[in-house]
């Protein structure tokens, strides 16, 4: 209602800009003086930038909306100078936790009694709900999306653009659940291509009859119900990207047909002689061992050959757990984002279970298990007994450490646990968990550890 | 009040013989407020105690990886900056840079502190940080078990 009113009411008085009403609704609302520094800041305004009304209060507004913006396009530079006001713009922000945030903001004069330009007021709505929802229903994802600090995973982040530059065919090996297709997304996003269709295709969902006419399309009267032309994922993906996951299940005849394309770039459709040429990049997927498969002749060496151009290897999550507590974040927002709930996030108890569970679903099956809690967990923390009881078995408590029942406890045995998979080499856990050798020094002296050397 | 003088054998120093180009991200001759959306960023290379010589690139609205791609071809060791996206940081981690956050000030007069070592002083800390916010943001990305909201033994249900 505020963004409503001030277009038209431009003669806000300083005394209303802290109104204590303000503090009461959902959209930041920040006014500034002449020197563009901030004179009042709303509750809302602290929660979505993350910075407190006492920092704000005489600071620079750049330096406390930290707007893409700020430099150079400033909304409220441009309201103050025309005396337009600029409506529901989208821009994006990075707040005091080092999250972007997508939001809209509003801006209008800010006048004295007298009608004098005194400053300006802008208010402004957290989009970040928003923008998640849209990606569920369009399944747009991007790397920041990949929820990872594993030194494995941030190296083929690293890889990533330069992958997506190229127009190579990509191979992504991985366990179930680890997240290809999102990798796929990722590359195609990040690729010129972005702006073209990403086509998902799983062969493995599909007998081989089904998969070619799916693939390649079809005519009219190619067979019996075959009424008109029907276009296959490679016509639908045209100019953009075609992601063939399980292709390790492609039958032999299928295997063929798709060698035929990567070789030539053509194919035809069901029941036509003539050749279609195919502007399409292939990301490829597959959780088996192609190598092996090629060994046992289950799988065509050339096809093989011409799939792994490039290949990415996703580790499991149980080659990752410090990525565990980033996740469990990460799928509470989102389920709290799309359930309304408001789930505060998990107990030491809860968390340390799901730490020490070895995921053969890997980030999926975690993803379930926060799903499943949520239907059993209504408000505040999800609770141990809000996990089954398979996650929990595995807990033991740890080998240097007795009961496990605060954070410091769990943040020994996690590193205790690190420590044993690394052989106690220090400097390679140290790597894989991504922090300083020092820290994990000073880490294990003050929780009091005593690994063996090496 | 404040962290007092300079600040000696910390990570946010220059070390002293050691050959370092700096990257400021800029605006109007002063610290830029983001990184993630910096349009300019000044390349000082030193010997580690002295400014040898500098220069002025674009920036482009990129994607992060990207972004910290384009730094590391830029040979920059160390970033000064002000705010920075949580995935910005680790890409440019990742790429073997050093990036020291929330920086304020006149470019000079950022790069003159630290170069002698005072970027630690209340004045360099960009406006809504609290101090010690640097050392929060690095043990928080140096966090082993990274950030969650987690209720220990003794917290009330329903609270942090």
């Amino acid at each position: 209602m505020v963004a409503l009113m001030l277009p038209l009411m431009s003669d806000i008085s300083v005394e209303r800009a802290h109104d204590p009403i303000l503090d009461s609704i959902t959209e930041g609302v920040f006014t500034v003086d002449r020197e563009w520094r901030i004179t009042s800041f709303n509750h809302a305004a602290e929660e979505i930038t993350g910075i407190s009304r006492d920092r704000a209060i005489g600071k620079p507004c750049k330096d406390i909306l930290r707007a893409n913006i700020c430099e150079g396009d400033c909304a409220l530079a441009n309201t103050m100078e025309c005396g337009k006001p600029i409506v529901n713009r989208s821009i994006t922000i990075v707040d005091n936790r080092g999250r972007r945030k997508p939001i809209s903001i509003t801006t209008a004069l800010l006048k004295d009694a007298d009608g004098q330009t005194i400053g300006g007021v802008e208010t402004f709505r957290d989009l970040t709900k928003m923008e998640k929802l849209r990606k569920e229903i369009r399944r747009q994802y991007e790397v920041a999306d990949i929820i990872s600090r594993n030194h494995r995973m941030q190296g083929l982040f690293s890889v990533l653009p330069d992958i997506a530059n190229s127009s190579s065919t990509v191979l992504i090996e991985g366990e179930s659940g680890t997240g290809k297709e999102l990798f796929a997304g990722a590359i195609h996003q990040l690729s010129p291509r972005r702006k073209k269709p990403f086509i998902a295709v799983n062969c493995g969902a599909l007998p081989d009859t089904l998969l070619e006419s799916e693939l390649f399309g079809y005519k009219a009267g190619a067979f019996t119900d075959a009424k008109k032309d029907k276009p296959g994922r490679f016509a639908l993906a045209e100019g953009g990207t075609l992601f063939l996951d399980e292709i390790g299940d492609v039958s032999p005849a299928m295997q063929v047909r798709l060698l035929r394309f990567l070789q030539e770039r053509v194919y035809e459709p069901l029941g036509s002689v003539t050749p279609v040429h195919a502007d399409v990049r292939i990301v490829a997927a597959t959780h088996q061992n192609l190598t092996s498969l090629v060994k046992e002749k289950r799988f065509r060496e050339d096809l093989y050959y011409r799939i792994n151009i490039v290949k990415l290897e996703i580790p499991p999550l149980r080659d990752r757990l410090e990525d565990v507590p980033l996740l469990v974040d990460h799928f509470i927002d989102r389920f709290n984002t799309l359930q309304g709930k408001e789930i505060m996030g998990v107990s030491d108890d809860a968390l340390s279970c799901l730490m020490s569970h070895d995921y053969p679903g890997n980030v999926r099956e975690l993803e379930n298990l926060i799903e499943r809690a949520f239907i059993l967990c209504r408000s505040g923390h999800i609770e141990r007994e809000h996990l089954p009881d398979p996650v929990c078995a595995g807990f033991t408590g740890g080998a240097a450490v007795g009961n496990l029942d605060s954070f410091r406890q769990m943040e020994a045995s996690f590193l205790m646990s690190a420590l044993r998979q690394h052989k106690w080499n220090r400097t390679e856990t140290a790597r894989a968990l991504g922090i300083h050798k020092t820290t994990l020094f000073r880490k294990i002296k003050a929780l009091g550890l005593k690994p063996p050397r090496t | 009040m404040g962290m007092g003088g300079p600040v000696v054998g910390t990570r946010y120093a220059i070390q002293i013989g050691v050959k370092t180009t700096i990257g400021i991200a800029v605006w109007d001759g002063r610290v830029s407020t983001t990184l993630d959306f910096a349009r300019k960023l000044l390349v000082v290379d030193t010997d580690g105690t002295h400014e040898i010589s500098r220069s002025e690139v674009a920036l482009r609205d990129e994607p992060v990886r990207a972004k910290a791609k384009r730094l590391r071809d830029l040979s920059v060791h160390v970033v000064l900056c002000g705010t920075v996206s949580t995935p910005l940081a680790q890409a440019t981690a990742q790429e073997g840079i050093e990036v020291i956050p929330y920086v304020s000030g006149p470019v000079d007069g950022v790069l003159e502190a630290y170069m002698t070592r005072q970027l630690a002083e209340p004045c360099f800390l960009q406006p809504g940080c609290r101090p010690g916010a640097r050392t929060r943001w690095r043990r928080g990305a140096g966090c082993v078990l990274g950030e969650r909201r987690v209720r220990g033994r003794g917290q009330r249900k329903g609270g942090e």
